[in-house]
């Protein structure tokens, strides 16, 4: 009993960055968690992006795409369009992950850089060509730029919880 | 070089197709499905849109409910805000007060003799509108989507383009219908454009969200005076919206003073951040339903 306890326990503890990732994307909290005329930031693109580089076995792929076709549905924005872009994300911290030895903070950092960038232009392109809605350019560019400034501080805190549950790193 | 695009090609396979130890799909198969859903939602099949509609209203309803913890959090600081600030609200109360009271006998009088006047003109007193009241479900307010979820849908008659009252003053329309729930887009937001007419002037121009509170006018004439006291109205020109719903007042653009190009902005009578019920307009009630 102990034993089965403990399995539990350890595999939510696993999975809380897939439930954190699940309610942002369900919840209001892009929407609601804006400041100041300017201050906003993609939570979602920040755990993709970490947990797909640092484990990704914490965070699958499918899930990934689920979550992105939840985010189209509270957002109503035309399905396909999140998990395109989250899955560009994902594909660019599995090529990372695989195109280097050793990662660190400031390299994971700047090759964030793509993955926002590259994100966003899917998210643009799709919108722009395919749906009605209206994209407000700066706004877009001011969540960009938080999201990238933020990284480090979510790095840290996923290191540490990464650490704090003993996981190992993927190899 | 040829060895560095090599490399390069190899891990980008990998990253594509590799599954790894605990992952049951490869990216390059979920991108494809991505595109997939992408293609048949964009071609508007009917099959496809009831599936859409069974998804959004499933997941509306929970996202209202795992919304709750955030909109609790922010109704109970409004709350403590609110009643740290009693004593000053309490004495500025009592001055509107008076002033309200003033301002009642006066419009008793003004309602007299609008009455009168009416009846004179023999003027159509027609303001009646059919309408069914729904509950704002999620609120949606950001620089991206200025829109709120309802909990009615096209199971009470609710369709596409259905202009939305907030205590008689035009908030917004219907753009998106589920059986059990629908969107309405807010005036503010980018996406939302209106005919509207000014009064008393009687100028034509189109209401345009701009992601901020107010929204603006656009292709006023050349000759438009801002004076004090001019009210926004829908024009009905567009053929979908009725015409001579209340929409708000003009202001100038405090926010843009060094401009060179002054925007006309319209402060709205029913503020799209604070509507929790609203009334969607089914249809206009014929003279003789509102006599």
């Amino acid at each position: 009993m102990a034993i089965n306890v403990k399995g539990f326990k350890d595999s939510l503890l696993r999975s809380l960055p897939l439930i954190i990732l699940i309610y942002v994307s369900i919840s209001e909290f892009q929407t609601q968690f804006y400041f100041w005329k300017i201050f906003s930031f993609n939570l979602q693109f920040i755990i993709i992006y970490y947990w797909v580089l640092r484990d990704p076995s914490i965070l699958g792929y499918g899930f990934i795409f689920l979550c992105g076709l939840i985010n189209d549905v509270v957002l109503s924005l035309n399905l396909g369009i999140s998990p395109l872009s989250y899955l560009f994300v994902s594909l660019v911290a599995a090529y990372i992950r695989t195109a280097t030895v050793r990662s660190t903070l400031i390299s994971d950092w700047f090759t964030f850089v793509i993955a926002i960038m590259g994100g966003n232009f899917i998210t643009f392109i799709l919108i722009k060509n395919f749906s009605n809605v209206g994209v407000n350019y700066t706004d877009f560019f001011y969540n960009s730029l938080f999201t990238f400034i933020l990284y480090p501080f979510f790095w840290g805190i996923f290191e540490l919880y990464k650490r704090g549950i003993s996981l190992r790193v993927y190899d | 070089m040829a060895t560095s695009r090599d490399d390069f090609g190899i891990a980008i396979r990998s990253a594509l197709l590799q599954r790894g130890a605990k992952q049951k799909f490869s990216l390059f198969v979920l991108i494809l499905a991505s595109i997939l859903i992408f293609t048949l939602d964009n071609l508007e099949l009917r099959s496809v849109k009831v599936l859409r509609g069974v998804i959004n209203d499933g997941i509306y309803r929970l996202s209202a409910i795992s919304s709750s913890p955030i909109s609790f959090a922010s109704a109970s600081k409004s709350f403590l805000s609110t009643h740290l600030n009693v004593h000053k609200e309490n004495e500025e109360l009592k001055k509107k007060i008076e002033v309200l009271e003033k301002k009642s006998f006066d419009t008793l009088y003004l309602q007299t003799e609008n009455n009168q006047l009416q009846e004179v003109l023999d003027l159509d007193k027609t303001t009646a509108y059919s309408t069914i009241g729904a509950k704002v479900m999620l609120d949606k307010n950001s620089p991206y989507l200025n829109s709120v979820v309802i909990n009615k849908g096209s199971n009470v008659g609710i369709k596409l383009g259905m202009p939305v009252l907030s205590k008689g003053n035009l908030v917004g329309r219907i753009v998106e219908v589920n059986y059990i729930s629908s969107r309405i887009l807010l005036l503010n937001d980018l996406n939302s454009k209106i005919p509207a007419v000014i009064s008393p002037s009687g100028e034509q121009a189109i209401l345009s969200g701009i992601g901020q509170k107010n929204p603006t006018l656009e292709y006023l004439p050349d000759s438009f005076q801002n004076v004090d006291d001019l009210t926004v109205y829908t024009s009905g020109k567009d053929g979908v919206l009725f015409p001579g719903i209340s929409i708000g007042k003009i202001i100038k653009d405090s926010d843009d003073e060094n401009d060179n190009e002054e925007r006309i902005m319209v402060k709205l009578f029913s503020d799209p951040t604070q509507i929790l019920y609203v009334n969607v307009v089914l249809d206009k009630s014929n003279d003789e339903e509102a006599k």
